[in-house]
């Protein structure tokens, strides 16, 4: 393609260039591929780790979802940060979110992740992960629940298909 | 040999095993009636003497009170109520210490959200989350 037909384009023009039907076929397909195969980082902090592990026992039974925890953060695609996270933790964990490969996501899990939880008038203990790391679901509950953690992870899901599908974000949809 | 045919028993017998995993998202998972889901706020019966705002331990409970319309009647009405489910610890303290059972807890756990602020839950949606109230909420 010639180089020049594309100057003077707007960037949100050149945005609109780039959604054509071939190539947003392909980002559905990679985000079908994606959402279907979230390899969690297991990053138990608190009692909300021990929600975590038993959703992935045979009761709730995660890897029906494709999530398969993973030991280190080069193999993972979602941090899972279950747990408080305190101050002493907070550079810690930035660091794993560093590590992990692109395209990476994470779930706040539990109130002390998503705002403090019962720590929130601590001096050490960060209020909210959101502010180290930037969160893509938050659940809610002290500790949720292993469905409610699956009802998470399938919102997550949910949101890189529909990301990959229209190029908007999520949070910008109507009537949600 | 006869350890290989003795683990092969085990496993062959777990094949005929019921299968213990819940179908979650296509079915709903049994929970007991003193779960503790979501609250639910009945504005009516609501007298705002503020208990729950109180007692609660992270103070995610804010409402608002005015006097009753209806000059024949004393006390007060309630005008806002926000609970700031992000927060909220789900200790079930504001629904104990309601005097008129006001604020009650449901078996709603699909809270879920991508946003911080979808969790601030108003009156309004408090008032509509009418399903899988607890039953039972005294004793």
């Amino acid at each position: 393609m010639d180089v020049k037909y594309l100057e003077g384009l707007k960037p949100e023009e050149i945005h609109e260039l780039d959604r054509n039907l071939f190539l947003t076929t392909f980002e559905q397909l990679k985000g079908w591929s994606r959402s279907n195969s979230l390899w969690p980082l297991s990053f138990g902090l608190a009692c909300c780790a021990i929600e975590m592990m038993a959703g992935g026992s045979s009761h709730y039974d995660l890897d029906r979802f494709g999530t398969i925890f993973r030991a280190t953060p080069r193999q993972a695609d979602v941090m899972i940060v279950a747990g408080t996270v305190t101050k002493k933790m907070a550079p810690i964990l930035r660091r794993l979110y560093d590590q992990m490969p692109e395209p990476k996501w994470v779930i706040a899990m539990g109130t002390c992740a998503t705002a403090g939880g019962p720590y929130v008038n601590s001096y050490a203990v960060v209020k909210g992960v959101d502010q180290i790391v930037p969160v893509d679901v938050y659940i809610p509950g002290c500790p949720p629940s292993p469905p409610a953690l699956i009802h998470g992870i399938n919102l997550l899901q949910e949101k890189i298909r529909y990301e990959a599908k229209t190029g908007k974000k999520v949070i910008d949809r109507d009537g949600k | 040999m006869l350890g290989l045919a003795k683990g092969l028993k085990y496993t062959l017998k777990n094949f005929t095993k019921e299968i213990v995993t819940y179908d979650y998202p296509e079915k709903s998972v049994p929970l007991p009636d003193r779960f503790r889901g979501i609250q639910k706020f009945y504005p009516e019966r609501c007298i705002v003497c503020n208990q729950c705002a109180n007692i609660c331990p992270t103070q995610c409970i804010h409402l608002t009170g005015k006097k009753d319309p209806d000059p024949s009647k004393k006390g007060k009405v309630i005008e806002s109520y926000n609970i700031n489910f992000e927060l909220c610890i789900l200790c079930d303290f504001c629904t104990e210490v309601c005097p008129t059972e006001a604020v009650v807890m449901t078996n709603n756990f699909e809270n879920s959200a991508y946003t911080r602020d979808d969790l601030y839950k108003d009156l309004t949606w408090l008032d509509n989350n009418n399903e899988n109230i607890r039953e039972e909420n005294k004793g």
